[in-house]
């Protein structure tokens, strides 16, 4: 018989050596860092067979019908399980680059601002749907469709791309466009010009209680989006063919000086105003127009939220020299490292047809991507602005289809607050100052493109 | 045959492993270190030599990144308003904290709880204190405006005007952050030898000759660490900004901060921003350089 010490019963009574302590501690390790490299990587795998699509976005109002409907429904109709990732709009940017320039496999498909088109194409963080196979619904609206196109089909091109032919790298899914929003107290019939809404705000303006136009002022893209209606209805362009900025001319500033003759028609402090501050004029009652993107539209008629319900009608921005709605569109692209790009192409298919477009027109006015849910009767009779936004993507004008349209908007954007700003404080020589700040943009556009380079 | 140690050879090497062994335990920390520490700087630093496209690293700029800044006006403006702000902000809060702590460190009754009531601000998440002070400033909901109009003042439109919105912009930091040197100059009046103050008084020194003889010089020291650890963190002040203005009116309060994430995550140009950092990275250094010398100095004259 050994002279072994006999061990307890229970093993967790018996006291440990400091060995064994870190014996099975390493032991302990091992097993849970092993399993987790060994069972991850097949969970992986498994969360990204045909038989699921995982589709990231940021949040926004738009988008809650495909979350809360669509989605089941497509996995209802095809048997592909669909997971739904949200997050804010700056995050998702950078999720999403990140999640493409590493090919983590992560997403199918990603929910993008048009304007991110032509870095991700670009950049090969978004796969080319043409070569995927992609079949476009010859019912949506060209517009629409050409937001997704990289290089562009037309306006300026960057060199590099300048004989490259248009491949369609993103398909539209909500035709988020600018529309003019109007009392139909003070407008019987929608206003065709500015100079309409100029006759009458300067009639109807009553201090305080009433203004003849608001606006987002604030620096940056807001006043940029306000901007850009008026500036393409006068006849300019943000960039020429030749990159060269084409606001800086007297059809430019004529706009900006139209934007200023609303000044004492319009509520103290605009000049830091944005959708937040600026649609509530409007569902108070206070104001007699507006330009705004659609998503205004689901709050029109919200009881809890307008005090002016029923009296809201849209139509397209109004024209001068001709129609100029600035289009920003959600745009659907499939991830480079997509580990379902078929499923992701079949769901895109599935959500852009007309069937599905229409149930999507009738759901809460969406602003749906194909003219025949636009004008859909059924949709249209309870959703009286969808019209209008077919107007507005067929007369809109795209912005510069660039990676560098971010800084040039920062820098417009910032020229013209400056000058709403002065125009306020001096209320004369509109001319001059519309002049001064947007010329001053112009200078600081193109040293910013000839640093860059591919531009000239 | 077995070898005998030299004596002196084998003293020597225990001596050399005796003299190692600290540097030898602190390898895994100074490797911890590099790594979370000096690292992400490394990173920074070459990032900034590099230029970005398309989301994509392009290779080696050189020195373009530096040569584009300096030429850009728009950074030059934000390193002045950086400047600005931190001029007027910092020593506002300096002189604020040091009243109010003045006040509460005598045993006045409720002292406790005015403490506690000063301190609330700091506590509270900077995106939040962006929040609540555009909701005061907003020209159509907020205070200022019918508080004005009604004391006959007209309507300033705060965050409409460039000198309403950065003053306006002082005036939310101060309110958030007067608390931090408040608590660290509290903390620096209570840990002052008494004996000096009590023997300037019993030679019939006044309240105000004792406070700028004896209490000033001996709370120098804090004071100045105290500065500088708000100057620094008045430099990157960025959420308050972010959600209040946004930079603007114009770039009125486009700090540094604000501009080098524009252009890092707006307009993409990652090499950019990082040349941006690193710069201001060496303005501040030269400036806490120049800070830890005079406090030193400084400490040597009081001692």
């Amino acid at each position: 018989m050994s002279d072994t010490p006999v061990t307890t019963a229970d093993p967790f009574e018996r006291p440990l050596t400091r060995r064994e302590v870190i014996k099975r501690g390493a032991v302990g390790t091992v097993i849970v860092f092993g399993s987790t490299i060994a069972f991850a990587p097949k969970r992986a795998a498994a969360a990204s067979t045909a038989s699921s699509i995982t589709i990231g976005t940021f949040q926004d109002n738009a988008l809650s019908p495909i979350r809360d409907y669509f989605n089941g429904l497509f996995t209802k109709e095809t048997g592909i399980k669909v997971r739904y990732h949200e997050t804010s709009y700056n995050a998702w940017y950078q999720n999403a680059k990140n999640d493409g320039l590493n090919k983590t496999g992560a997403y199918d498909i990603y929910i993008m601002d048009d304007n991110w088109v032509p870095e991700f194409a670009a950049g090969h963080i978004i796969q080319s749907l043409d070569k995927l196979g992609f079949k476009v619904n010859p019912d949506i609206l060209p517009k629409g469709v050409e937001q997704g196109l990289w290089p562009p089909k037309h306006g300026a091109k960057m060199k590099a791309f300048a004989n490259a032919k248009p491949e369609l790298y993103a398909i539209v899914n909500i035709d988020d466009v600018e529309i003019l929003y109007y009392n139909k107290d003070y407008f019987p019939h929608a206003p065709q010009t500015w100079d309409d809404i100029y006759r009458v705000g300067k009639a109807k303006f009553k201090p305080k209680k009433l203004y003849g136009w608001s606006a987002r002022g604030v620096k940056g893209n807001p006043i940029v989006q306000t901007y850009l209606p008026l500036m393409s209805s006068y006849g300019a362009n943000f960039v020429n063919a030749d990159w060269s900025p084409g606001f800086a001319g007297p059809a430019g500033v004529a706009a900006l000086e139209r934007l200023f003759s609303f000044i004492p028609f319009m509520p103290p402090g605009v000049a830091e105003f944005d959708t937040s501050q600026e649609v509530p004029v409007l569902l108070q009652g206070k104001c007699t127009a507006l330009t705004e993107y659609t998503g205004t539209v689901h709050v029109i008629d919200d009881p809890k939220q307008s005090k002016v319900v029923g009296k809201i009608n849209t139509a397209a921005t109004p024209k001068q020299e001709r129609h100029g709605p600035a289009i920003g569109t959600f745009i659907c692209g499939i991830a480079s490292g997509s580990k379902n790009p078929q499923g992701a192409i079949q769901y895109l298919e599935w959500f852009t047809s007309s069937r599905i477009q229409k149930q999507f027109a009738r759901r809460g006015g969406s602003a749906a991507v194909t003219g025949s849910a636009l004008h859909d009767p059924v949709a249209v009779k309870k959703y009286r602005w969808l019209p209008a936004i077919a107007d507005a993507v067929n007369t809109s004008i795209p912005k510069p289809r660039t990676p560098d349209e971010p800084k040039m908007e920062d820098i417009l954007g910032t020229a013209l607050n400056e000058a709403l700003i002065e125009a306020i404080s001096k209320k004369q020589g509109y001319h001059a100052i519309a002049q001064k700040h947007l010329s001053s943009a112009a200078t600081q556009i193109t040293k910013y493109l000839k640093q860059q380079g591919g531009y000239f | 045959m077995t070898a005998v140690a030299d004596p002196v050879q084998s003293s020597r090497a225990w001596r050399l492993r005796l003299a190692a062994t600290p540097y030898v335990l602190l390898l895994p920390a100074l490797l911890a270190l590099a790594a979370v520490s000096l690292y992400p700087i490394f990173y920074g630093v070459r990032a900034s030599f590099h230029k970005y496209r398309y989301g994509l690293d392009m290779g080696s700029a050189g020195k373009q990144n530096y040569t584009d800044i300096y030429h850009d006006p728009v950074f030059w403006q934000a390193m002045k308003t950086t400047a600005k702000f931190v001029v007027i902000a910092v020593p506002v809060e300096t002189l604020l904290g040091l009243l109010l702590a003045l006040l509460v460190a005598r045993e006045l009754r409720f002292a406790s709880w005015i403490r506690v009531a000063l301190i609330l601000p700091m506590t509270i998440a900077p995106v939040v204190v962006g929040v609540i002070w555009r909701l005061i400033y907003a020209s159509d909901i907020g205070i200022v405006n019918p508080l004005f109009s009604h004391l006959g003042l007209g309507t300033p439109d705060v965050l409409a005007h460039y000198h309403g919105a950065f003053f306006g912009l002082v005036v939310l930091d101060t309110w958030e952050w007067t608390p931090l040197l408040f608590l660290i100059i509290l903390a620096g009046l209570h840990s002052i030898p008494q004996d000096p103050l009590e023997a300037a008084q019993v030679d019939g020194a006044t309240r105000l000759q004792t406070f700028f003889h004896h209490t000033l010089p001996l709370l120098m020291p804090v004071l100045l660490v105290a500065v500088t650890l708000r100057t620094i963190d008045a430099v990157g002040t960025f959420d308050q900004i972010f959600v209040l203005t946004g930079g603007g009116p114009g770039t009125s309060t486009q700090l540094i901060s604000i501009y080098s994430y524009n252009t890092a995550f707006q307009f993409t140009q990652y090499g950019q921003a990082m040349a941006m950092l690193v710069t201001l990275l060496a303005f501040l250094l030269l400036l806490m350089i120049a800070a830890v010398q005079f406090i030193r100095r400084n400490s040597r004259a009081a001692a």
